[in-house]
């Protein structure tokens, strides 16, 4: 048992530099991911709240669809979808199809948290002469979107994760990076520890920062 | 002030307002009453076009509203509204739930909201508790900040849809003192409550709704010791 400790360690010591520039390149795929499936996601929530069927239609269309195809595929499909119509770095096609994929998710957060606000709180702001787009930008969204940093979070713990497939299409992530380190070393099992290690640490990390805020969100406003 | 007539409101099959006139005048305070189910609150509601009427029509301070034409949204501003649940911004500390309105949709200046909010505080005994966020009051107080924010528009005519029938009973003095005082100040009130010493005190005129129509109307002498109809006085029976 030891033994095997003692050549994780040696793994670790030898790849560390290698999985610490990767490292930088998983968060910012992940990042990119996110907040490009924020800005996604809040367009499509809104147009699936919104009256027009239309509107409506296409933020169902769109939900349909990536939530009903392999993240896998969706990648390698914007990747060569992409590349026949835009020279792009495997970097950028793989953080946008992450992006993408995340809008859905996050667009059925924010309709989930839109309209679980108490529809007195519309009416309230109605009465006051409000108009719809003040009601929402001043007095809905604002409570929905401190309803939404939990799901939001837990989101961007699934991303952090998600964001392994894009080495499919050879950008030089933590997983990608751990792959070729089990194939050249032939310690497969000892590199992907490793590689698991990296990705528990981080959402530790990132677990912790998100109930900090929380707790500080519960604190302003008990 | 409000005038409706032959006011007509369906939910689907069932129709809660099956035609109602009245006639609120200016700096009047009238006191609506009735079983739940009759229909007082969904009047009230569409005084405010929260609810649009099938039928009939409403005029404000003199317009007749056209719901297809109009701005509602410039009608509301002009018609105060307080909910039994008080609809607070839980997310704006009192000050910014009374200041949130005239700011957006007055565009007055900040520090010239900020005085009147401190006003409409005053006024209602909560100018020490501007800074505080709506869960840290009670809901007396809730709903005297509730009252506040109304004000802070500067409506024509206030309506009150059970204002304190989610209240603890020691907090509703509190709520109706400050109710009584508006009345003094001459403010023209709808009050939908069963608050029968309220009522009796402050009101010009007592209604009583019953299944969507009104069956009595008057002053509350004459609606307790007086009144016409069966229903009213098994209603007057029920309260007192």
């Amino acid at each position: 048992m030891p033994e095997i400790f003692t050549t994780v360690y040696d793994v670790f010591m030898r790849t560390y530099p290698g999985f610490l520039e990767a490292t930088v390149v998983t968060l910012q795929l992940t990042a990119i991911g996110v907040i490009l499936g924020t800005v996604i996601g809040l367009v499509f929530a809104l147009m699936k709240i919104s009256g027009s069927k239309i509107l409506r239609a296409i933020a169902n269309i769109y939900i349909t669809i990536i939530r009903g195809t392999p993240l896998i595929v969706q990648i390698m499909f914007l990747y060569f979808g992409i590349v026949e119509l835009y020279t792009m770095s495997n970097f950028w096609a793989g953080a946008i199809a992450l992006g993408v994929h995340n809008g859905a998710y996050i667009a059925e957060i924010f309709r989930g948290s839109i309209q679980g606000i108490d529809p007195g709180q519309r009416e309230a702001s109605m009465s006051l002469g409000m108009d719809r787009r003040q009601t929402m930008s001043r007095i809905v969204f604002p409570q929905a979107l401190r309803r939404s940093i939990p799901p939001l979070g837990n989101q961007f713990i699934i991303t952090l994760k998600d964001s392994s497939l894009v080495y499919i299409i050879g950008v030089a992530e933590i997983f990608s990076l751990g792959n070729r380190e089990a194939a050249q070393s032939y310690q497969p099992f000892e590199s992907f520890l490793v590689v698991a290690l990296y990705y528990l640490v981080l959402v530790m990390i990132f677990t912790f920062l998100l109930r900090l805020y929380e707790n500080k969100l519960d604190v302003d406003r008990a | 002030m409000i005038i409706g007539e032959n006011i007509h409101k369906s939910f689907g099959d069932l129709e809660v307002l099956k035609g109602v006139d009245l006639h609120v005048r200016p700096q009047e305070v009238v006191v609506l009453v009735g079983v739940s189910g009759s229909g007082k609150s969904t009047l009230l509601r569409c005084f405010n076009f929260l609810e649009m009427i099938n039928e009939g029509k409403i005029t404000i301070d003199g317009h007749t509203v056209n719901p297809k034409k109009d701005n509602l949204t410039k009608i509301r501003a002009e018609v105060g509204m307080v909910f039994q649940h008080f609809n607070l911004f839980p997310h704006k500390t009192v000050l910014e739930n009374v200041i949130e309105a005239p700011i957006t949709v007055k565009k007055m200046k900040k520090e010239e909201a900020k005085k009147l909010g401190a006003e409409l505080l005053k006024k209602v005994g909560l100018e020490d508790k501007a800074d505080v966020y709506p869960s840290k009051l009670s809901g007396g107080q809730k709903q005297r900040v509730a009252i506040a924010r109304s004000l802070a528009m500067q409506p024509k005519v206030m309506l009150f849809d059970e204002p304190t029938s989610a209240l603890d009973p020691e907090l509703v003095g509190e709520v109706l003192q400050v109710m009584k005082q508006l009345a003094e100040e001459g403010m023209t009130m709808v009050v939908v409550t069963h608050e029968m010493k309220f009522a009796k005190e402050v009101a010009d005129r007592i209604i009583m709704i019953d299944e969507g129509r009104i069956i009595e109307s008057a002053d509350p002498k004459n609606f307790f010791e007086n009144p016409q109809n069966e229903r009213t006085k098994q209603f007057i029976q029920l309260v007192e």
